[in-house]
């Protein structure tokens, strides 16, 4: 880039640095921006998504205990779930399907639909769970009946442990043919 | 590639006139290191902006969350600590470089004729940064955030007639609170920065109107003129480059610790003003009773009306130091108080006791973890664990408490004290705490283990106390 300076009425000489001489100004110029560049990006995109992808790390869950269910018959229970919500930690209250299978087995199931994410009942009379919204139908056992549920109901992470059940609360994507957790 | 695009662009925007008129304006006698201090200036302020923005991301402005947020940015967010670390070593430095600014333009003489008016808003932008670091200083809502400020608006509060409205506007009410917290907030992050913006493009705007100063020896100016680029422009970013790698230094080597959580029950907490108000919180030491006023606002006023008028006060269109002996020497004098008034406080400030860090660190923890749910301190806290006070006479060997802190049961066998998931260094800063617990005379040792202490209690009531406490800490010990 050449110079076509105005003159200035009251300066008689613009002198500007040409040839190798700007050339290493503006080599100074570019490496030094460059450095606070990237030395600003680098920590500030992870500043960004370091905590958006840090995963919630699932507790262990007290419901209570087993004795009060019945074998074979789902059961909606309640319980408190506490999670690392940013700086906070947050406490909301959750439902789960328990199904208790024996003495010391239960099967507990996410209370979502993995169509779309609707909740489901237990219709007591046809022994079946139903989702109201798109019209999926559950066994017992959580196998699909009919309607559009791409898969099976999710089934949680649960322990008996003297005479208590415990479950991790997870989530997982809706529609796929398989669970994943979110 | 570069080449290409910037054709393309030039040929649609006419980029060739605007680079024309951004980078080839005249500096008169030529680029010089002396002139790097307004891009400094300019740059920090850039930086304190970015950072800024960015901590806005986790930060609450609230009395409940200010703290933690503070403490989950310092401590969870991937570079938190860095960026945290920039915004507050950023912000003494953009005060370094506008004193060094100021300095600068005024040996020179650059504020007289034409360019009084660039150096008036020069002063207005001063006041806003001051501002900027008083309001800034609370926001962390610690304890010495909490009593600085306290002083700080106080301080307001002595000036005549007005002082009480003024320092209720300023609190937001009778004492500082939530509502304090949320309008220095605001006016931190949304009105000083638009009115900032503002003032910055106006002083910019006034040094492209009539030029910068040049040299003060008149002749040198004359016989020499250089375009701003590309030597001035390498001189600016060299600086820029070597400012932001100083910063990058310190806030990766000397973590800007948080003092205890805001607590307005605490009055043995002496707060500790930015060193930028330091010289002035020493002047006021010596301005008790009937002084006091001059002052916390006399001097104040006198002083900023004084050098907005300085370019009216100082007709001498002489620029060369040499000339102007009044102004230089009023300058001189300035500086040897400011640094005098600084060098004495910061001696009487080293001189006072101060709390080991990691001591510090223990403490917070204690509160942290809600420790006085279960133990008592002086008389205050729960009677499940055993009594504290003066824990540290009764066990002065360190390796136990952290033993002990690791893992209870290890040496009290069947304390029901659970396990607190604590670092290594946690549990260190913790038993240093701990340790500190001492009565003047040392109270005998006392004789019952924890076990007999506890199983005098009865269990149910112990267990049902530590439920209540903190779900989250309890989670999986019962």
């Amino acid at each position: 880039m050449t110079l076509q300076g105005t003159p200035l009425d009251e300066t008689p000489v613009l002198s500007t640095p040409v040839g190798p001489r700007r050339r290493f100004f503006a080599w100074v110029t570019t490496v030094a921006m460059g450095i606070i560049g990237i030395g600003l990006a680098i920590p500030l995109i992870g500043y960004v998504v370091g905590p958006a992808l840090k995963r919630r790390e699932a507790l262990w869950n007290e419901i209570g205990p087993i004795d009060r269910l019945r074998t074979g018959e789902p059961e909606e229970v309640e319980f408190v779930n506490s999670v690392k919500d940013g700086w906070r930690q947050a406490t909301v209250k959750k439902v789960v399907w328990a199904i208790k299978q024996s003495a010391d087995t239960v099967v507990v199931f996410s209370p979502i639909c993995p169509h779309l994410g609707c909740g489901y009942r237990w219709d007591g009379d046809e022994k079946k769970f139903k989702c109201p919204c798109h019209g999926s139908v559950y066994a017992v056992t959580g196998k699909v009946l009919a309607g559009p549920a791409p898969r099976p109901l999710d089934v949680l992470p649960s322990k008996v442990e003297q005479g208590r059940l415990w479950v991790k609360y997870q989530q997982f994507k809706s529609g796929l043919d398989h669970p994943v957790e979110l | 590639m570069a080449q290409t695009l910037y054709d393309w662009l030039d040929t649609r925007l006419k980029l060739q006139p605007l680079g024309h008129t951004l980078l080839d304006e005249p500096i008169p006698g030529g680029a010089s290191w002396i002139y790097v201090f307004g891009s400094a200036t300019l740059f920090l302020f850039c930086l304190q902006a970015t950072t800024g923005m960015f901590l806005a991301l986790y930060y609450v402005p609230s009395p409940d969350s200010a703290y933690d947020t503070v403490q989950f940015i310092q401590h969870d967010v991937t570079f938190g600590w860095f960026v945290r670390g920039l915004h507050h070593w950023g912000a003494s430095a953009v005060m370094v470089a506008i004193g060094l600014h100021l300095l600068q333009v005024y040996l020179y003489g650059a504020y007289k004729r034409p360019h009084e008016l660039m150096w008036m808003v020069g002063v207005g932008l001063l006041l806003l940064m001051l501002t900027f670091g008083f309001t800034g200083y609370l926001l962390p809502w610690d304890q010495n955030a909490y009593w600085a400020t306290q002083v700080g608006t106080n301080m307001v509060a002595s000036v005549p007639l007005v002082g009480d409205v003024l320092v209720r506007l300023l609190r937001g009410g009778e004492t500082l609170g939530a509502l304090t917290l949320s309008r220095f907030f605001a006016l931190h992050t949304l009105f000083l920065p638009a009115l900032i913006v503002g003032g910055i493009l106006l002083h910019l705007f006034i040094l492209r109107r009539v030029g910068p100063a040049g040299p003060w020896n008149v002749e040198e100016a004359r016989q020499r003129n250089e375009t701003f680029y590309p030597r001035q422009v390498y001189m600016d970013a060299v600086v820029m480059v070597g400012i932001f790698l100083a910063l990058v230094a310190l806030a990766g080597t000397i973590e800007f610790p948080l003092a205890d959580r805001a607590d307005p029950a605490d009055h043995t907490f002496t707060p500790i003003p930015e060193w930028y108000f330091l010289f002035f919180y020493q002047l006021l030491k010596y301005m008790s009773g009937p002084l006091e006023p001059l002052a916390t606002w006399i001097l104040p006023i006198v002083f900023v009306i004084g050098l907005l008028l300085l370019p009216f006060l100082d007709r001498n269109q002489d620029r060369r130091p040499r000339s102007r002996p009044v102004a230089v020497l009023t300058g001189v004098f300035f500086l040897v108080i400011m640094f005098t008034l600084l060098g004495i406080s910061i001696r009487d400030l080293r001189a006072m006791p101060k709390l080991d860090p990691s001591v510090a660190r223990g403490k917070a923890l204690f509160a942290q973890h809600h420790c006085l749910t279960c133990h008592t301190l002086h008389g205050e806290g729960g009677k499940v664990g055993p009594d504290l006070s003066y824990v540290g006479n009764r066990r002065p060997d360190r390796e136990w408490h952290i033993r002990h802190l690791r893992d209870p049961a290890s040496v009290s066998p069947g304390s029901i004290m659970p396990k607190f998931p604590l670092s290594d260094r946690e549990i260190n800063d913790l038993a240093g705490y701990l340790l500190t617990l001492k009565g003047g005379s040392a109270p005998p040792p006392v004789t019952t283990s924890e076990v007999d202490y506890i199983a005098s209690r009865s269990a149910p009531a112990a267990c049902r106390s530590l439920v209540c406490v903190d779900q989250n800490h309890w989670k999986g010990y019962l």
